[in-house]
């Protein structure tokens, strides 16, 4: 019975995934190899023009500008999470809960509805520029509003959470005897992070790099919203691509690029993670 | 079976075949954003019974990628500019209309009727038309130097601009700076046309043709292109917001109404388009949106205050220094090619 039911689950999973997850990337590599046609989304035969045209210096431009963008993001996630992740570890049980809590709260709200929120307080008359003006910190409003800072500020804001998590869940883990060893062998703080803390916690701190950076170049209702009239992540070539230009194959295309680079970032991490097994196993 | 029995279960089986029937008439729209308000599609669905499924668009090329997409099951009621009511009866995508069954037909200014882009009126139904020009908050700006589509490209606007998300108007202004028709179909002139925005664009802060008096309001633009309309309902609320015919000549357009191949409610779609005709509904439609009706008797109804807005009525010789957007032809694709250029930055 208990297997028939494991049966049935491990079935439905792979139903899932073939169906919402390999079908659609195959349609999308077939398209991507097709014809193009001004006149429908497509023409049914064989062609290269799709990634001829992906490695435009315009496109390759943008490409660049995205990746540049989720790095940035990904950095700041990293250099705020990070310290976040270890006092949240730190904590007794009952508050750790509590700021977990927290931080999922926003989860609950759409975050197409978070980024408009983000608006009102980034705009010339939002919220933040308000305060400051009656502060007497500034005496006309800053634009804050499209620009590539209000881009990288929302998506730094919505991915967040990516980076804390696997921090976090890395960190519940540590032996913070191990630090309080090296204090005592005298080892001073920077030593004793850069020694004990950093290595055993980057595993962590390479899966939520991996989990902020991979969604950031998608999310291209962010940069439509809070950035300026260049368009700015791959996410809005794609969307322009098969919504307004109807033109699938180069939209399929760029998606490619983007999966092979999300495929050769977990490959990277895999590799690592592998590394460090082995040398843990040896003496 | 006794007549009795018959006649009732007859009666039943009517009355629960029709219930659902009337229950469900409807009737998909596909139109831009703020285009109908709100207020004339309840008194429709009130007076017919007729739900309306109402979506937006904002912009003539998403529109056609969506009817594209849905093909046999989709919208019953479109609104497409002037020239791409063309491009659409040329590709077999529309369904020709039954002007019997539109019967304020004959109250349509004659000058938008049996255009070259649907000689007889075939296919389409003008719904608004209007312009598009230069809006400048004069608060912050002082509207008495700006006259030209020229003064975008002052230096001193730098990263400060909005433009419309909307290929044949930007190009409208560089074609007709450069003293062309903004219906070229000339390679030639588009691409120097193209060159010429390439020089804008980074005066440019943000592209928006949703609501583009939304960014005027809310202080983050204070110049930049605007429509009539959108300019109309902003000084409704900010009277610094200013509307300006820029010597080149604006940019003029027909939006009208027409019916997909696909569509499934195509009575419904008729019922609605002409109830759009009736005088005290265009009416309404001129004083919320801003924009000048076809509907000859809905101009006799309108204030004095709104019928002598040169924003929504521009004197003659205005739209006679404009430009009306007609069909490019085989020329779209060479717009479509560097407007993408533009916008990733090339």
């Amino acid at each position: 019975m208990k297997s028939r039911t494991r049966t049935l689950i491990i079935a439905l999973i792979g139903f899932w995934l073939v169906v919402f997850g390999v079908l659609p990337i195959l349609l999308l590599l077939f398209a991507s190899f097709l014809g193009q046609d001004p006149e429908a989304f497509f023409e049914l035969s064989f062609s290269l023009d799709a990634y001829r045209q992906l490695v435009d210096p315009g496109y390759l431009r943008v490409l660049l500008r995205s990746i540049w963008l989720a790095v940035l993001t990904t950095v700041f996630c990293l250099i705020i999470g990070y310290p976040f992740a270890w006092l949240t570890a730190r904590l007794n049980r009952r508050t750790r809960m509590l700021v977990l809590i927290l931080l999922m709260i926003p989860f609950w709200t759409n975050s197409l509805v978070r980024t408009y929120a983000i608006r009102m307080v980034l705009g010339t008359q939002g919220l933040l520029n308000t305060l400051l003006l009656h502060l007497g910190i500034i005496d006309t409003p800053i634009r804050l509003l499209y620009t590539d800072t209000a881009v990288v500020l929302g998506l730094f804001y919505l991915m967040l959470p990516f980076m804390i998590l696997p921090l976090y869940a890395t960190m519940e883990k540590f032996d913070f005897r191990l630090v309080e060893a090296a204090r005592d062998l005298g080892a001073g703080f920077p030593a004793t992070f850069r020694s004990i803390v950093w290595p055993l916690t980057l595993p962590g701190v390479l899966a939520g790099c991996i989990m902020v950076f991979v969604p950031t170049m998608g999310l291209f209702y962010v940069a439509s919203l809070l950035g300026g009239a260049r368009q700015l992540l791959v996410g809005n070539l794609i969307h322009q691509q098969f919504l307004n230009a109807r033109n699938w194959p180069l939209g399929s295309a760029t998606s490619v690029a983007l999966i092979i680079i999300m495929a050769l970032m977990l490959c990277v991490y895999w590799l690592f993670m592998r590394n460090l097994a082995l040398r843990s196993h040896q003496p | 079976m006794a007549p009795k029995r018959f006649l009732q279960t007859i009666c039943l089986c009517t009355l629960l075949c029709a219930f659902p029937a009337s229950a469900a008439e409807k009737v998909y729209i596909y139109n831009w954003t703020e285009y109908i308000p709100d207020t004339v599609l309840r008194q429709f669905t009130a007076e017919t019974g007729i739900e309306v499924i109402y979506t937006t668009y904002d912009s003539n090329e998403t529109m056609y990628a969506k009817l594209k997409l849905v093909d046999d099951d989709g919208y019953d009621l479109v609104v497409p500019s002037t020239y791409y009511v063309n491009k659409m009866g040329r590709e077999d995508m529309l369904v020709a209309l039954d002007h019997e069954l539109l019967p304020h037909l004959g109250d349509l200014d004659p000058n938008l009727m049996d255009r070259p882009f649907d000689p007889g009126n075939v296919y389409s139904i003008p719904y608004m038309w209007g312009s598009t020009g230069i809006g400048v908050n004069s608060n912050e700006i002082l509207p008495e130097t700006i006259d030209s589509w020229q003064d975008l490209w002052k230096p001193e606007f730098k990263g400060r601009l909005l433009l419309q998300d909307d290929m044949r108007e930007v190009f409208h202004m560089a074609l007709k700076i450069k003293g062309y028709s903004s219906n070229s179909r000339d390679p030639e002139q588009i691409e120097q046309a193209y060159q010429l925005l390439r020089e804008l664009m980074p005066n440019v802060l943000l592209f928006n043709s949703d609501s583009p008096r939304l960014p005027y309001l809310a202080g983050e633009v204070s110049i930049g292109m605007i429509w009539n309309g959108e300019a109309w309902m902003a000084q409704q609320e900010n009277p610094a917001i200013v509307y300006i015919y820029p010597q080149e000549g604006a940019a003029f357009w027909v939006d009208s109404f027409v019916i997909p191949k696909g569509a499934r409610n195509i009575e419904n779609a008729h019922a609605f388009i002409d109830f759009m005709l009736r005088p005290e509904i265009a009416k309404i439609c001129v004083e919320e949106n801003g924009y000048a009706t076809p509907v000859l008797g809905a101009i006799a109804l309108l204030d004095e205050e709104v019928r002598s807005s040169p924003v929504i009525f521009p004197a003659a010789r205005i739209v006679e220094n404009g430009e009306f957007q007609t069909d490019v032809g085989e020329a779209l694709p060479i717009y479509q090619q560097y407007w993408e250029k533009l916008r990733t930055g090339q």
